[in-house]
């Protein structure tokens, strides 16, 4: 059974996979998540999530080049797949339309109608 | 320059070690990348342990390697290791009931001898001070009597040690009155142990009072505390007993408290405490009572003491208070741990308040024993399973050419070992369980299996030791299995592995050791019945010991001569002391040539008779004699020791005296005795003197019965004790009772070797028995091929035994010499005992031959007869 939800953390992941686009590997993701959110994470989280994603089809992946910093070692580029970016946008949409019941913001547009 | 510095070189390693290969190269750059920017920011140190970081952080399944990740997480493989397993144990059902009953056998001497250790670990573990109480003891070196050392103590000394030494917090003095009639109105009882205490007892010990006030319950005189038991024979409830009282020794003693009763594993036994205050608050304030040892005091000390230098300072304690300058060469103050008083006072003498004492080095044989057992069964298993590797090469070799690692191999034969070590466990539970009331009764212990299941530690311990049993077993046979080259396993095998210096090796270990423990027994048996039966230079069969009060000793002349009227009655004699420990010491003079000499002998007060009716041989001079008025007080009879350290030209007839008589009142030592073992065999014959003093009073009165009368013989002196004496209960033991108690410690030790040794020899048999079945049925077609040539059936039953016996004989011949020098270290523990006869070697090595060789004898002449058409015709 393949899981089709998306966690907080996966969520997050593929964003900013999406956001790195042509730099997006496990390293470059774990670094981007640290500075975008202030919270430690460890490559080997971020790359588990990685290939969870892949293997929802969330995400697909190649070898990309290699520097002299990795010891000339290809890295594995991830690109957020037409799949990944639907279910992203549904996740946003379901958020919006929870957002749009709460009463706070709920009353501010009624208020507005009249 | 910083490029210089790589990555840690294990972290590298490690991740290559466990990363699946399809992840490698983009892992171990990013982490790389990861290093070179944490270098340029942070220190080397940080990068390199954040390398270290996210290495471990890889420690996820999707990055595993597939075989690591089978064996984590497949339960189907552990299903699989399962049923092979079940199905090989049922399949080759001799050779594994083999194997579980000899480690089944093995664990379950085990958990016996921990039940047992335990047992005797857990004395006064009760306390909650008990790592700060210390018992004083003396070590004595008085003139002309072997140096001893006492659990005894001069009264003046706990209250001086308080005062002197601030390190001191608390001291209780315990003074044994021993076996006491105790009163209410009419009803009367012989209370076992009482024992006088400070009222400090409960500052130093922790034993649980149910009623009375715990800070107060000694501070007056005349009061006594009961314990529960005691209380209730009284009274019918313990609080009734509260405040009412009992009656003692013709004074009322106020019950203050009530104890429980005193557990079983407390070296100090109790029925009632009196308070000490009785005695410290009259005239004769034993306080200041310097010279005589009779009290055992224990101290409460700062957590912070040093011991040592604690003990250095006694010398000076000794002589602020007793004007003797020879006081610190005669005594020797030294501190016995409270938690050791149990297991290590075997050389300390005069020690009477110390229940059930035993030879805390046996328990370390015991330990040694264990371990023995266990590697004997453990060999078992080695042997059994390499010699019967053959019959699973075809399994070994389909599933490595299907593709099973080295390692799921491994852990096949790994799962087989431990799956067979836990039936073991669990047969070995049930053994216990069916044995150890046995065994209660044969060692005279209380040992239950039930607090190993209550609680989980323990058990998860055993769990625990019984798994690494099997994995430890495990590990040779399956390298040894595993190892095999995949096509010669498939090819069906080399002819090479029916001999294995290694199996042969192990063989010897166990025969070594069996050989080893059955010698031992059979010498520490020798010493046992050594003891029991040497001479020990008096009668101690059939001689019933009734205790005495003063009414009986008013009565005694009169006791005595109803007592000898009874046709099956011996003797009747009477003395101030038990034989079976050491007698009291005490001063004694002897006027030499040369001036009065000082000497410190054991002194026992005997009745006329008393070397008559014990057997006790004359050497010199005469017995005491009642004709002579002279002999009550003023004869003194010694004994050879005594006599050899004086060294007079004339023994009999020198004036002596106790130390109190003066020099010119003496009386006459009229004979010399041959010496006679009144201390445990442990012990040298002590100097000895003995004297008939009526006035001061006999303890116990000795009645020798004819022998196969003994019942006929305690009903008629109860009859007439009971006409007679009134006041006191009949209440009797048998000396050679006593003496059975004497060696207890002893005889449990060699009860146990004994089993152990029986357990360790069937275990070995058992093995071997199941060897000789595999060794043999290999040869099945060389036994054809013999016999068809014309051997015999001898010829092939000598050929087949003749590898077995030579490693027999080796073994006996390795371990001969450690044994010996074993046997030897514990018989220097005795002063009386046997020489080590090399014919007991002979012995046992020749019958550790015979049971082998008689064990594989069932197999061996099974196939020296069988058709060799049948062995010729097998494949």
């Amino acid at each position: 059974m393949i899981e089709t939800k998306l966690g907080e953390f996966e969520e997050v992941i593929l964003l900013l996979t999406g956001i790195l686009g042509e730099e997006a590997y496990a390293f470059k993701v774990a670094e981007e998540f640290e500075s975008q959110t202030g919270r430690s994470v460890s490559i080997g989280a971020v790359h588990s999530t990685l290939t969870r994603l892949e293997e929802k089809g969330f995400l697909k992946s190649e070898m990309g080049k290699s520097t002299a910093e990795r010891g000339g070692r290809r890295k594995r580029i991830y690109t957020i797949t037409a799949y990944g970016k639907k279910t992203l946008a549904a996740a946003k949409e379901f958020k919006q339309s929870l957002w749009d019941q709460f009463p706070g913001f709920a009353t501010a547009k009624l208020s507005f109608g009249v | 320059m910083e490029s210089k510095v790589n990555p840690p070189k294990l972290a590298r390693r490690l991740l290559k070690g466990f990363l699946r290969d399809d992840l490698a190269e983009e892992v171990q750059g990013d982490l790389n990348e990861k290093f070179c920017i944490d270098l340029k920011n942070k220190s080397d140190y940080k990068a390199k342990l954040n390398y270290w970081y996210q290495t471990l952080n890889y420690l996820r399944p999707f990055a595993i390697k597939k075989l690591i990740r089978l064996r984590a997480m497949n339960n189907h493989l552990l299903e699989n290791y399962f049923k092979i397993s079940t199905r090989n144990i049922f399949k080759h059902k001799m050779i594994s009931s083999i194997n579980v009953f000899s480690l089944a056998i093995g664990l379950a001497a085990c958990v016996v001898i921990y039940l047992f250790v335990s047992d005797e670990r857990s004395f006064d573990a009760f306390h909650s001070k008990n790592s700060n109480i210390y018992r004083l003891d003396e070590v004595q070196k008085f003139t002309g009597t072997n140096e001893q050392k006492v659990a005894l103590s001069m009264p003046g000394m706990g209250p001086a040690l308080k005062r002197d030494f601030p390190e001191v917090k608390n001291y209780v003095r315990l003074w044994l009155r021993g076996k006491q009639l105790i009163t209410k109105n009419d009803t009367k009882h012989l209370i076992d142990n009482i024992i006088t205490a400070d009222s400090t007892f409960f500052d130093v010990f922790d034993f649980p009072l149910i009623q009375g006030d715990i800070n107060t319950c000694l501070d007056r005189p005349l009061t006594i505390l009961l314990t529960e038991s005691t209380a209730l024979k009284f009274f019918k409830t313990t609080s009734e007993a509260l405040h009412n009282t009992v009656s003692w020794d013709g004074r009322d003693y106020e019950v203050t408290g009530v104890l429980k009763d005193v557990p079983e594993n407390s070296h100090i036994q109790f029925e009632a405490l009196l308070s000490m205050v009785t005695y410290t608050s009259g005239e004769n304030n034993v306080n200041n009572s310097w010279g005589g040892n009779w009290m055992t005091t224990y101290l409460l000390l700062e957590s912070t003491v040093n011991i040592k230098s604690m003990e250095e300072k006694f010398p000076a304690f000794l002589s602020r208070y007793m004007d003797d300058p020879d006081i610190t060469t005669t005594y020797k103050l030294f501190l016995q741990p409270f938690n050791e008083v149990h297991l290590t006072s075997n050389d300390i003498e005069h020690d009477y308040i110390n229940y059930r004492k035993f030879n805390g080095s046996y328990l370390t044989i015991f330990y040694v024993i264990a371990g023995f057992i266990l590697l004997i069964a453990a060999v078992n298993f080695m042997n059994l399973t390499t010699a019967r590797a053959s019959h699973r090469w075809k399994e070994i070799g389909v599933r490595k050419t299907i593709g099973a690692k080295k390692l799921q191999l491994f852990g096949q034969f790994i799962f087989e070992s431990v799956l067979l070590a836990g039936i073991a466990l669990v047969v070995a539970l049930l053994l216990d369980t069916l044995f150890i009331p046995l065994l209660n009764d044969l060692i005279g212990r209380q040992l239950s299996i039930l607090p190993l299941f209550q609680n989980v530690w323990q058990l998860v311990a055993v769990l625990v030791c019984t798994l690494s049993l099997g994995v430890l077993t495990g590990i040779y046979p399956s390298f040894y299995m595993t190892s095999f080259n995949l096509s010669r396993v498939l090819k069906g095998g080399n002819r090479g592995e029916g001999k294995s210096v290694l199996r042969s090796t192990l063989v010897i270990v166990q025969f070594g050791l069996a050989i080893a423990m059955m010698v031992s027994t059979l010498i520490v048996i020798q010493q046992l019945s050594f003891m029991k039966e040497s001479d020990i230079g008096f009668d101690k069969d059939q001689m019933l010991l009734v205790n005495m009060n003063n009414e009986a000793n008013e009565k005694f002349e009169t006791l005595k001569k109803e007592l000898q009227k009874q046709s099956m009655i011996r003797g009747v004699t009477a003395s101030g002391q038990r034989l079976g420990n050491n007698f009291h010491q005490g001063g004694f003079k002897v006027k030499a040539d040369t001036g009065v000499l000082t000497i410190t002998p054991s002194n026992v007060n005997v009745d006329y008779d008393y070397l008559s009716v014990y057997g006790i041989d004359v050497k010199e001079g005469r017995g005491f004699s009642k004709d002579n008025p002279t002999d009550k007080g003023f004869a003194f009879i010694i004994n050879e020791s005594f006599a050899n350290e004086l060294r007079l030209k004339e023994t009999l007839g020198t004036k002596a005296g106790h130390d109190w008589y003066h020099n010119d009142s003496l009386g006459t030592i009229i004979g010399v005795v041959k010496d006679f073992n009144f201390n445990s065999l442990h012990y040298k014959v002590n100097t000895l003197a003995l004297v008939v003093h009526p006035e001061w009073g006999y303890q116990e009165l000795s009645v020798k019965i004819e022998k196969g009368r003994s019942e006929e013989g305690i009903a008629a002196v109860k009859k007439v004790w009971d006409e007679l004496v009134p006041s006191y209960p009949f209440d009797y033991t048998f000396l050679d009772a006593h003496f059975e108690e004497v060696y207890r410690s002893d005889k449990q030790m060699s009860a146990v070797v004994a089993i152990m040794a029986g357990l360790s020899i069937l275990i070995s048999c058992i093995g071997l028995f199941g060897l000789a079945a595999i060794t043999i049925e290999k040869k099945t077609k060389e036994i054809g091929v013999r016999k068809v040539l014309g051997a015999t059936e001898s010829q092939i039953t000598i050929l087949l035994s003749r590898n077995f016996a030579i490693l027999i004989i080796i073994a006996f011949v390795m371990v001969s010499p450690i044994t010996y020098y074993a046997l030897h270290r514990w018989l220097e523990g005795f002063a009386y005992r046997i020489n080590i006869s090399l014919l007991v070697f002979v012995v046992g090595g020749i019958l550790a031959l015979a049971i082998g060789l008689l064990t594989i004898s069932y197999h061996t002449l099974k196939s020296a007869r069988a058709n060799p058409v049948k062995a010729l015709r097998y494949e």
